[in-house]
């Protein structure tokens, strides 16, 4: 039963991933580009849990969505997930905030508790470059 | 002597004042704060030697030039230079570097001795916005 659970969700999960991957033609970036969190770092204690957080970038610059140009991208803001999946649009939801405005900072507001925080750059169409752009994943503790 | 130099003074600070109350056309969102996030006002930095600058922009976005999007504008910082006129293109020359292609940070080499760095955001055609978007103008010491 476990077995056949398993082929099914393979089976589901495969033409997905090669459609998308057929689609790509991911958006390049220079190989230095850089993204990173200037604030908070890596094991911020913060009280309240309402904070800008400021987003770095190197080599590369910060364009809104739907701006088709060679070496920009815009940032999004990963809280309490992993890395979404390279080939296809960012997810749009609670763990995985946009920045279509070009925007550099954000208020961010976070429940008490531990959680973690990651850059991930998209292109105009919120689609990852190739390579893709991506900050360490850093924790922070609301309290 | 003096006092006709002290009147030609004030001449002439009338009329910036009067040149400050001009402005671009494109709108800027009266919260807007642009600040140097590095180096702080009065801090030393080596001279001659590559130092980075990253520039601060909270409750606006960066655009490139050439891209007309709401609440955007591009990063011009100011070197040794006071204001330009508000109502026209930034000039772009040593005193005055544009970031046309949305960069939010830069490296900087500065010669021995003391100088002065400002932001301004210029709109799609490197115009100040209105009300401008201006930083603090601070002093850095060149050793």
């Amino acid at each position: 039963m476990r077995q056949l659970l398993m082929i099914a969700l393979l089976a589901a999960t495969l033409p997905a991933s090669t459609l998308a991957r057929a689609q790509a033609a991911r958006t390049p970036a220079p190989p230095n580009a850089v993204v990173y969190i200037i604030w908070p770092s890596n094991g911020t204690v913060i009280d309240g849990g309402r904070f800008w957080l400021r987003m770095g970038l190197r080599n590369m610059g910060v364009a809104p969505k739907g701006v088709k140009m060679a070496n920009v991208g815009h940032h999004h803001l990963l809280v309490d997930t992993e890395l979404p999946a390279m080939d296809q649009q960012i997810p749009n939801d609670r763990n995985h905030l946009h920045f279509g405005a070009g925007e550099t900072e954000a208020r961010i507001e976070l429940p008490p508790g531990k959680h973690t925080l990651q850059l991930l750059l998209g292109d105009q169409d919120h689609v990852p470059h190739e390579p893709p752009i991506y900050s360490g994943r850093i924790t922070v503790t609301v309290r | 002597m003096h006092r006709r130099l002290f009147m030609a003074a004030i001449a002439g600070a009338a009329a910036a004042a009067a040149g400050a109350g001009h402005a671009g056309e494109t709108p800027s969102a009266p919260d807007t704060w642009l600040y140097i996030g590095w180096p702080q006002d009065g801090s030393t930095v080596t001279a001659n030697k590559p130092f980075r600058v990253w520039f601060g922009l909270r409750n606006m976005g960066i655009a490139p030039k050439g891209v007309k999007y709401p609440n955007t504008g591009h990063h011009h910082l100011l070197i040794d230079v006071g204001l330009p006129p508000l109502d026209q293109e930034i000039p772009s020359d040593r005193n005055h570097l544009h970031f046309g292609a949305g960069e939010t940070e830069t490296m900087l080499e500065l010669s021995p001795g003391r100088h002065t760095l400002q932001l301004l955001m210029g709109d799609d055609r490197h115009i100040p916005h209105n009300p401008p978007v201006a930083s603090k103008k601070i002093t850095v010491v060149a050793k």
